[in-house]
This record gives C-alpha cells, structure tokens and sequence, in this order.
C-alpha cells in the first residue's frame, strides 16, 4: 500500500517535473527568438544612426515638425495674436523650416516622442536634486580649510548610442558641481571630478540608467531579459 | 546627414581649419538643435522692431551668427546647401534694393525720400498704418543685408581671401 | 522690492569685478575664456534685474536673451581658433 503510495507520488512528481521542463524549454525558446528579434532590430537602428541615415522620416516629416515647433516658439516670443503677426509668423515659420528642416530632427530615433517628453520632465526635478546635493558638498569641500579635493580625470564607456542621448548624459555631468566632461571620443566619455565622493557617485551609473530610460535606448532590452528569466524561473521553481 | 569627413572636402587642403567641420559630439549637436530656434529668434527680431528693441540690424545680426555657429561647427560642405557664397553676394545687393526701392517709390507717389505717408494710396490703408508697414519693409531690406555682409566678413577673414569654391572645384576634379 | 533688486545687482557688479580680475590677470588665455563668458552670464542676470526694476521685463528679456546667444557663439569661436592656432 505504502509503497504504491509512494510509486504513484514519484510518478506524480516526475510528470509535474516534465510539464515543468517542457514549459522551460518553450519559455527559453520563446526567449531566445525575443532576444534575437530585438538584437537584430537594435542592430539595424544602431546601423542607420551611424550611417546617419534618416530612412524612416521623409523630408516632407521633417518640415512639418520643424515648422509647428517653430510657430509655438513664435507665438511663445511675440505674445500678440491679431492676423497681421501670426501672418508674418508663418511666413517666418516657413522660411526657417525651409532653410533649416535637416538639423533639429536629424539623427532621432523612431519611437513616442510623447512618452519621451513625459520621462524627460520627470527627470529634471531628480537633476535638479542631485546639483542641490552635490552643491552642498562642494560648498563644503571649498570652505574646509585644508581644502581636501582630490582631481583626478576618470574615463567610462557608455552604452547609449545616439547623439543626443550623449549630449544630454555629458550636460547632466556638467551641471552637477564638481564633474565636468571634457570629451567625448568613440563612445567614451572623459570626465574630471573634483573628489572621491563625487565620482562614485557618478560610478554607480545611475544618471546613465536614467537617460537610457528617457530616450529608450538599452534598457528596454534589459528589462526585457530580466522579465524573462523571471518567468522561466518561476515556472522550474 | 553630415558628409563623410574628407580633407579635401572640408579642409580646402589644409589651409583653412576655422570653417571645417569640428569632431566634438557635444557642440555639433548643441548647434544642430539651437539653431533653427536661433533663426526664428532673430526673425522675431527684426519683425517686432516696432514694439521692442531690436530691428534690421540687431535681427540680421543674429541670423548671421546662427549661420557663422553653423560654420563653424558643421563646416563649410554642409552650410554651403543653406547659404552659398552666390546666394551671400545675392542677398547683399536685394537688401539694398528693398530698402532703396520703398525709398524711391516714395518719391514716386510723390513724397520724399522714405517718406512712408505717402505709400497709403498704394497699399490702401491710412497713412500710420502705411508708415508701419514701410518700416517693416525697410528693414527687412537691412536685416537681408547685414546678415549676408556680417556673414560674408567672417567668412572671408576665416578664409583669407581664398574663395573655397573654387578652390574644391579645382582639387576635387 | 526694488531695494531688493538693486542690493542684488550691486552684488553682482562687485563679483563681475572680481571675474574681470581673472580675465585681466589670469595665467594663460583659457582662464581669461572662462572669466570672459562668467562676466557674460552675469551680465545677463543683471539685465534681468534691470528689467524688473525699471518695469520693462519684456524688453530688456529680449535683450539678454541676444546677450547670452552672442556670449556663447562668441566663446565658441574663441575656442575653435585658439585650437587651430595650437594654443591649448
């Protein structure tokens, strides 16, 4: 009795493990195929921003944008709204759109720009925070009187690729008080810092962090990896 | 969208390295996205001359310069599509004729010189509102005009007489 | 308020003064670039304060706007030709 018991138990077991096994193997399967489609993806916008290619957005795009930006910043400057003003705005408009429709949206990634706005407005009050805090410290760096500072240059490689995620990573740095970039070469960002406490800060990367989720760039695949192994562990356990 | 960096393209064969394109990411960008913005400020400039300060002159300034930190930054093979030396000499002598043709229509519709009363009849509208609008024509005119000479007199110190046209012309083919 | 204003812009004259010493005495041409372009944004936020106690906002804004435009352009330029002439 007792052994049957135990018999019909393993075989239980060993089933429940099987299922369990299977459901891993598609899981890893299915994760496999994710990771493969987003790596190819990336790779493919990775190569159009490099070659500079703007395949996704037509000229036509580019002007319409341009020239609506351009009126709000218009109608932001001038504040009169009778027709003879917004009439000379919209000439202006089209005229500076049509001279210049190439470079404010150059090199951008497809994607919400919405979502976009959204983080980065989110993001300055965390900024602001940190140049308060990092204020606060070099204030009291300066006005120690053995003037403990510590300059040293510190050299990291980023993992946001374009352009503009750069600048806004290598403006941050700048404007946190004792950090300054100095240069960006290939990827790799050369930052001088004033002190021990400061660089770490920067070290941990989570301004890094932070302007990759703005401008979704890597960590939309992290995140993605992350939840999946997540799943399969929970279906083994 | 920026061409691909040659010496010959943008170096004029080493004579000239203030107007090639420069390989900092962070200014070339700054500049790409600040300028329109800057283009639109100076617009608003000269077409507000009559409400705040500024005018012809302090607008084709700032259209000037938004054009010189395009210079600058994305060197002369990428500015040459929005402002060519050709279009540059244009734009000094079109100023000039639309500053200079209100001037003598006045005298046309038989006022003096500038005298912006009298273009009332031709535009139809009381004589400040024709005053107004003279203005806004008149400098227009000057703003055309600084801009194109301000740009042109940085361009030729930067390049010291040396007309980069022709000189790409004649070393790339 | 305006005394408040005025004692403020007094205060930034004398520390445009003292930028003015770093830009007239500094060792070597990339300190007197730095204090130039600090003797700009200063003077922009004193044309602000000017603004306010003259009741013209919307004017001088304008004006500092221009200011910090030219300032920056102007530093720029500096920048590039001081590194083609191999000074820095």
């Amino acid at each position: 009795m007792e052994v049957t018991l135990l018999v019909q138990a393993t075989d239980d077991a060993f089933r429940t493990l099987e299922n369990a096994r299977q459901q891993a193997i598609g899981l890893l399967d299915t994760a496999v195929g994710l990771t493969a489609e987003t790596r190819s993806v990336q790779k493919k916008n990775i190569q159009a921003i490099f070659r500079g290619a703007q395949e996704t957005r037509s000229k036509l795009q580019n002007f319409i944008g341009t020239f609506f930006l351009m009126f709000v910043f218009w109608v932001l400057l001038s504040g009169r709204f009778d027709t003879f003003h917004l009439t000379l705005g919209i000439i202006c408009c089209l005229f500076i759109s049509l001279l210049s429709y190439d470079l404010l949206f150059a090199n951008i990634r497809i994607g919400d720009y919405g979502l976009v706005v959204r983080r980065f407005l989110s993001y300055a009050p965390w900024l602001i925070y940190q140049i308060i805090l990092s204020n606060f410290h070099v204030a009291a760096l300066a006005l120690k009187p053995n003037l403990p500072v510590d300059p040293h240059v510190m050299k990291f490689k980023t993992k946001l690729e374009t352009d503009i995620s750069w600048v806004t990573l290598a403006n941050s740095i700048t404007l946190t008080p004792g950090t300054i970039t100095m240069d960006i070469k290939d990827g790799e960002f050369y930052v001088h810092a004033l002190d021990k406490k400061v660089a770490d800060d920067l070290d941990t990367g989570e301004m890094e962090d932070r302007i990759a989720h703005i401008f979704m760039e890597a960590d939309h695949i992290y995140v993605q990896d992350a939840l999946d192994v997540a799943r399969i562990y929970g279906a083994i356990r | 969208m920026w061409p691909e960096y040659t010496e010959q393209s943008d170096n004029f064969g080493g004579k000239n390295k203030m107007i090639r394109v420069t390989d900092d990411v962070i200014i070339k960008t700054i500049a790409r996205v600040l300028t329109p913005f800057i283009q639109v400020y100076a617009l608003y400039v000269i077409m507000h001359g009559h409400h705040s300060p500024g005018g012809g002159f302090q607008g084709g300034v700032i259209l000037a310069a938004s054009l010189i930190l395009l210079l600058i930054t994305h060197g002369w093979a990428e500015t040459k599509k929005k402002f060519s030396e050709t279009k540059t000499a244009v734009f000094c002598a079109v100023g000039v004729l639309i500053y200079t043709g209100i001037g003598v229509l006045c005298i046309f519709m038989g006022g003096n010189f500038l005298d912006y009363g009298k273009l009332g009849g031709l535009l139809m509208v009381i004589p400040p509102e024709a005053r107004s609008l003279g203005i806004l024509g008149v400098e227009i005119g000057v703003g055309i005009t600084v801009m194109a000479v301000m740009f042109s007199i940085f361009f030729d110190t930067s390049t010291g007489g040396n007309s980069p046209e022709d000189e790409t012309t004649s070393s790339l083919r | 308020m305006h005394e408040f204003f005025l004692s403020t812009s007094i205060l930034l004259c004398f520390l445009v003064l003292l930028c003015l010493y770093r830009g007239t005495v500094g060792p070597g041409v990339l300190n007197r670039i730095a204090g130039i372009s600090a003797i700009g944004t200063k003077t922009l936020v004193i044309l602000l304060l000017m603004g306010f106690i003259y009741d013209r906002v919307e004017m001088f804004v304008d004006i500092s706007m221009v200011y910090a435009l030219l300032n920056f352009i102007g530093t720029l330029a500096v920048a590039k030709y001081l590194e083609i002439e191999g000074e820095v």
